[in-house]
């Protein structure tokens, strides 16, 4: 760059020839003609202008280089980058007034913000000579319009220079400064983005070094007032039909090629010449078509081009980029001379006023033009090339790396739900435009450069006063800020509109390639503006400060701003990445690493064939990603795992997302009792976790399952069962509980036939005898479990093993057998039987299948003790109390009330019905009383006072618990216990086909989750020994925590009431998910590169922000210390 | 007089196609041959597509058509391929396997084209074609355009001859980099002259 620098301000006598960008050539011109000052706003195509003053600039108000180089640094050329381009060509006009010779430089657009004060000073006068460059951007390549420039010439009486290469543009800026410096009237030289950035020999001159000596004189011209304007106006076309110009016209007119013969000819301007050139030559018409190009096109040259097309010409081609400038100059001019010339334009051929020229259009038009009947190309296209050009993944450009307004975007992601919210985001133009884009699509509105407060305010008046009155956001860059975005700002204050700004602080103007703005100096020259006392000083109530990377810290004053009334202001600041402070304080000894365990991979499976009912979308993963910033309490997805293998996290978080109907599949992807579950299970799921920190599962199964639309549905599984491929194998399942039934679903939708045994007349097993209906929904559980039989299950009733068909006829006949029969007889109590008469005691089973099937016979106004801690002696307690609220239930057990079995909530209810709970206490004594009644000695050993207490009673209930059932012969090879449980190794019995599932299983934890659980883990077992499936039951880490557990322990009385939303907003249930890409979806950081499936960092991208690892809802992302591997750096796929 | 050449240069912003084409305009001006370079990157920085079309010799533009491409030098495999129809039969292409993955391609919203297919389409239907599918392990990214820009010197009616891009390398670059990357570009023609020789 100083090679550069001091190459372009210094004189050569002899000519330097070198190859140079349009805008370089520009630089170089103006420093040739002497300019002493430059004022500009950048915008592409013309930024290079202003960065090449920049530096030069900067070159010569550096002490050392003065030294160095005194002759180049000595006439010093001033430099702003002015506000916006109203203000430097505003400030250029008085520069020149000063007698100086000024240049001002702006884009296509920024000519619009510039136009009202080069309107009237043409009218008046100026001192040095100004010229006005401006580019513009056929194509649109980096701008909101393509509007065409060259009609400010005559719409401002200023004349137009239109340059069509480097070399081109370099002498015409010179003609331009001695143009303007004459007739007292700024000049433009208009470029085009294909003139000003392309690359070409131009040949550097010598310097001009006259010396302006700043002065004011006091002309009337000074002075615009309404009784000046007629003479004014006359006295300015007089200027444009100077003999300077005239002058000028002649050299302006090149023909190229100079043929003599041709009898047609093309007119060009800009660009369109180079393209002329190349097509000409390459088709040999050099003696066939004249090439005139025409250079200053404002005044045009009506006399010279007379002379030129009078008598030579009947037909004539004009190739202009964008609107028929010259088209209709020249029109004008044929028909007032009354020339015979057949003139094409717009519309011939493929020459349109829209987009950019190519060689193709160009080549198209003049082939027909030249009525040339052939033309060999000797290039030919290679073969079939489209088949490899469909479909190729589009480059649209991001966010850098790193890049602030990315953090930005994605914490106003977090705070503002676009997909909830009606909330309209008015953007702006800058880099952070591209926030409009996927993946952050933040932005509702586009227009031109500080509009975006003007729009939320506009939007903001729509509205008012309307049902839907409502705050409106504006999103804009500190540049912009402070080019247009202020003084709509002071309007927006000033009317009172409901609006939240953002400004996107990061320092600098980082679309065009990081200038300084008022809000951020980077060198002396330039006194930087703080914003938020700027905002302050205008009266606005909420304005905060953000640091965007810290989202937690900048999401509540978000929320803040949002929710105030009136005019609220958020600045976003952080530095661009490309800026030195950028770097300041990144610990550069430590990268980024992805641990792929925890990228993209399911924490509940390694089968991943299972079904997963999980909806993978970016919005879900949004609102997981949402949990981690904001919730308070962080619970891994382990600590609240299920035996049935349910995925409890995806569960919740479809919950969190209100996607109740997908939490409800997620159950059945696992189990058919999603409303059971609800109701009875003991949700080991939630009692492991510490310090009672944990999500409830057990209530939120319950609650979406009670919507019936979703409960009735069981589409899903059905369809999954009926489209499974057939294993060509059958399965017995003897008994239809919980277990069985488990089994028979999980193995019904591998492609299994299933034959259910049961020896009652209907499903359920315990479940339906041995549980009351006030704690559960009966008929819910019938549908839940008859599901089956649509999934294609057949259902063998009223058939008892060993009575109506023999345990070995099964065995032989299946290819395999799941024995579920569970424990239906009732534990006796010696003391009991002996002492009581049969009509007055009862087994808690017999008791609560005659309560559940409306048979029990009690006498009313009874008292009733019940012997047992579990739940099943509440259950009983609380259905003999529900028999008739007169009778007397007492429960009496030997464990303290801390200690027993029973769920807290159940025992609470038992109380709070009326229901006396003696703990520490067993029956001593029985006696029996003459009016049939008994009288019952209790002892009670409570460490306190022990105490015998008498207790007279009706009848005596015990509920100490379950065997199984001798009577049903399985042979010889199944080995029983005690209590009539089979002796298992993990399910398998000594018989190599039958499994063993449910109470029946020894060691199996009595519970309806411990029997759906063991039922599917033989289902495993049957799929391990027929299909050769090598996956272990993926429940069984739970399952096993259940089983080696001693109930007690479940005991809690934390539990959360009814669902509400913004209470589960509190939680994160994390763990790693196969349908995550949360961060590719919604964060988008190029660094971020995906690699079979995995996401990993790409160090040579990555500028160590860290923000991703906030962002990873997984926790899969993190800091490493060092370096591992140097060649890791690089991501080779 | 030779024949007026085009080169296209396609990659994505960051891969130095800018710095590239630096180099060849002062080894066009060493070697007194016109040349018009047109640049398009939009919003280059920012990871977009950054072409630069090269004309060499009298009335040829920078500007690039279908089929009008004589030499084309890939930096990334995917802008390599969107260039195709710019190839011609007797067209040379350079181009390496260092794949820059757009958005789409990492939101699973499109494929990464194959490009070994691609590598060997090219080879059948070009005149010649040099994939240098893995690059030596001591070139950094940054440097993969000299390597390639080396490997294109080679030809032998490219317009630029070797010995005046070292000179522009030597005019152009100070420091340190001057020597590394005089050594990149000699280490390119060194392993591929004996190469081209036997084919």
């Amino acid at each position: 760059m100083l090679n550069r620098t001091i190459n372009i301000i210094s004189s050569y006598p002899n000519q330097l020839k070198t190859c140079v960008m349009g805008n370089e050539a520009i630089v170089r011109a103006a420093v040739e003609a002497g300019v002493n000052g430059v004022f500009s706003y950048p915008g592409t195509p013309s930024t290079e202008i202003s960065e090449i003053f920049d530096h030069i600039y900067n070159f010569q108000h550096k002490a050392e280089y003065q030294m160095q180089y005194p002759e180049i640094t000595t006439n010093k050329i001033y430099f702003e980058y002015s506000i916006n381009e109203k203000i430097a060509m505003e400030k250029a006009i008085a520069y020149s007034i000063g007698n100086k010779s000024a240049m001002c430089v702006m884009k296509n657009v920024g000519m619009n913000v510039a136009s009202d004060p080069l309107m009237s000073v043409t009218y008046q006068t100026i001192g040095g000579p100004l010229v006005v460059i401006v580019c513009d951007d056929p194509g649109c390549h980096s701008s909101s319009n393509e509007q065409d420039s060259r009609y400010w010439g005559p719409m401002a009486n200023v004349p137009v220079f239109n340059p069509s290469t480097p070399s081109e543009a370099y002498k015409m800026v010179k003609q331009a400064f001695e143009l303007s410096e004459l007739i007292k009237l700024p000049v433009i030289v208009r470029t085009t983005t294909r003139v000003s950035h392309t690359r070409s020999t131009v040949h550097y001159g010598e310097i001009n070094e006259k010396n302006r000596n700043a002065n004011f004189e006091r002309l009337p011209e000074h002075i615009n007032i309404p009784a000046r304007t007629a003479t004014a106006h006359t006295r300015l076309l007089n200027k444009l039909n100077s003999d300077v110009i005239n002058k000028l016209f002649r050299k302006n007119i090149v023909e190229h090629f100079n043929c003599k013969t041709a009898k047609i000819a093309i007119v060009t301007s800009g660009v369109a010449t180079s393209y002329a050139q190349e097509i000409i030559s390459d088709l040999k018409l050099e003696n066939d078509v004249c090439l005139f190009e025409i250079g200053l096109i404002f005044p045009f040259p009506e006399k010279e081009i007379v002379e030129i097309l009078k008598d030579k010409f009947t037909k004539l081609l004009i190739l202009e980029e964008l609107d028929p400038f010259i088209e209709n100059q020249l029109r004008n001019i044929i028909q007032k001379n009354n020339l015979k010339i057949n003139v094409k334009g717009k519309g011939f051929s493929t020459i349109l006023p829209t987009g950019e020229f190519s060689l193709e259009i160009i080549s198209k038009a003049i082939i027909e033009f030249a009525e040339i009947k052939s033309h060999e190309n000797e290039n030919l296209p290679i073969e079939n090339y489209n088949d490899f050009l469909n479909q190729l993944p589009p480059r649209p450009p991001a966010l850098c790396s790193g890049c602030p307004h990315r953090a930005t975007f994605y914490l106003l992601k977090l705070a503002i739900p676009r997909e909830q919210s009606e909330l309209i985001m008015c953007g702006d133009i800058g880099c952070f435009g591209l926030g409009a884009l996927p993946p952050l699509k933040m932005m509702d509105t586009i227009n031109h450069m500080g509009m975006s407060i003007s729009m939320a305010q506009g939007l903001y008046e729509s509205f008012h006063d309307s049902d839907k009155d409502k705050k409106v956001v504006a999103l804009l860059g500190d540049g912009t800020f402070f080019h247009s975005g202020l003084t709509s700002l002071v309007n927006a204050v000033y009317t009172r509109a409901n609006i939240l700004v953002i400004i996107f602080d990061n320092r600098t103007i980082g679309m065009t390639g990081q200038q300084d703005n008022p809000g951020s100096s980077h060198i002396p020259k330039y006194k930087e503006i703080d914003i938020p006392p700027v905002l302050k000083g205008l009266g606005i109530e909420v304005v905060e400060v953000i640091n965007p990377y810290n989202i937690r810290e900048s999401y509540e004053k978000v929320e803040k701003a949002i929710n105030h009334k009136g005019v609220s202001v958020i600045v976003s600041k952080a530095p661009c990445i490309y800026l030195p402070e950028f770097k300041v304080g990144v610990n550069t000894k430590r990268v980024i690493k992805v641990d792929p365990e925890k990228c993209n991979t399911c924490a509940n499976h390694d089968d991943v064939s299972i079904t997963c009912s999980r909806c993978y979308t970016p919005k879900n993963n949004l609102s997981r990603a949402k949990s981690k910033i904001m919730a308070k309490n962080h619970i891994q997805g382990e600590a609240q795992l299920c035996p049935a293998n349910i995925c409890n996290h995806g569960f919740f978080n479809s919950i969190l997302e209100g996607s109740y109907k997908e939490a409800v599949e997620i159950v059945r992807d696992k189990m058919l009792f999603a409303r059971t579950c609800g109701d009875v299970c003991h949700r080991p799921c939630e009692l492991f976790s510490e310090k009672n920190n944990f999500i409830p599962i057990k209530l939120l199964k319950k609650s979406v399952s009670a919507i019936d639309d979703n409960f009735y549905d069981f589409t899903e599984p059905i369809k999954r069962a009926k489209n499974a491929q057939s294993k060509n194998k059958c399965v017995a399942i003897i008994g239809a509980g919980p277990a069985g039934l488990s089994a028979a679903y999980d193995l019904v939708q591998q492609g299994y036939k299933i034959s259910i045994f049961e020896k009652d007349n209907k499903v359920g097993g315990m479940i339906t005898s041995a549980i009351p209906s006030f704690r559960m929904d009966k008929k819910g559980f019938e549908y839940e479990a008859m599901q089956l039989e649509k999934m294609g299950v057949e259902f063998i009733f009223n058939t008892k093993i060993g009575v109506d068909i023999s345990f070995e006829n099964i065995a032989e006949n299946f290819d395999s057998t799941i024995i579920s029969t569970g424990l239906p007889i009732a534990k006796k109590l010696d003391l009991v039987e002996d002492f009581i008469p049969e009509r007055n005691r009862l087994s808690n089973l017999d008791f609560l299948k005659n309560f559940n099937e409306g048979t029990c016979q009690l006498k009313p106004n009874s008292s009733i003790l019940v012997i047992g801690g579990g739940n099943s002696a509440i259950d009983a307690a609380r259905a003999a109390k529900k028999l008739d609220p007169q009778n007397k239930v007492v429960i009496t057990c030997i464990e303290t009330e801390k200690n027993m079995p029973a769920f807290a909530e159940e025992i609470n209810h038992a109380i709070l019905e009326g229901i006396e709970i003696i703990n520490c206490s067993y029956v001593n004594n029985i006696e029996k009383l003459s009016n049939d009644r008994l009288k019952i000695s209790l002892f009670n050993f409570d460490n306190k006072d022990k105490f015998n207490q008498d207790f007279i009673c009706d009848y005596v209930i015990t509920a100490i618990g379950q065997i199984g059932d001798s009577t049903v012969d399985f042979g010889t090879s199944i080995k029983v216990d005690e209590n009539g449980k089979i002796i298992n190794n993990n399910t398998k019995t000594k018989i190599k086909n039958v499994f063993v599932a449910g109470d029946i299983c020894q060691g199996n934890n009595m519970s309806l989750i411990g029997a759906i659980a063991s039922g599917k883990k033989a289902a495993v077992e049957v799929r391990k020994l027929l299909e050769n499936y090598t996956f272990d039951y993926e429940g069984n880490l739970a399952l096993k925590r259940l089983n080696n557990t001693n109930i007690p322990e479940f005991r809690t009385n934390n539990e959360i009431v009814g669902i509400d939303k913004t209470q589960l907003e509190n939680y994160d249930l994390f763990q790693s998910c196969q349908k995550c890409n949360h961060c590719i979806d919604n964060f988008g950081c190029p660094a971020m590169v995906k690699v079979n499936g995995k996401v990993q960092i790409d160090l040579t991208r990555c500028t160590l922000c860290g923000l991703c690892i906030d962002v990873c809802p997984n926790n899969a992302i993190s800091w490493v210390t060092e370096i591992e591997n140097e060649s890791s750096k690089q991501i080779l796929i | 007089m030779q024949k007026n050449k085009k080169l296209l240069i396609a990659g994505v912003g960051g891969q130095g196609i800018v710095y590239l084409t630096n180099i060849i305009a002062e080894a066009a001006l060493i070697s007194e041959i016109d040349v018009s370079i047109s640049e398009i990157h939009g919003l280059s920085q920012r990871g977009g597509i950054v072409t630069a079309g090269i004309g060499f010799g009298k009335n040829c533009t920078g500007f690039i058509k279908n089929a009008g491409v004589d030499f084309l030098i890939g930096l990334e495999p995917l802008e390599t391929q969107r260039c195709l129809q710019y190839l011609h039969k007797k067209s040379c292409v350079v181009f390496g396997n260092y794949r820059i993955m757009p958005y789409s391609v990492n939101a699973q919203m499109a494929e990464y084209p194959d490009v070994l297919k691609f590598s060997e389409y090219l080879k059948k239907n070009c005149k010649k074609v040099y994939f240098i599918e893995k690059f030596p392990e001591t070139i950094e990214a940054v440097n993969y355009n000299i390597y390639l820009l080396g490997i294109a010197t080679l030809q032998p009616d490219f317009p630029l001859k070797a010995e005046k891009i070292e000179i522009a390398i030597k005019n152009l670059i100070e420091g340190k980099r001057k020597e590394k990357t005089l050594d990149i570009f000699r280490m390119s023609i060194d392993n591929f002259v004996e190469k081209s020789k036997s084919i």
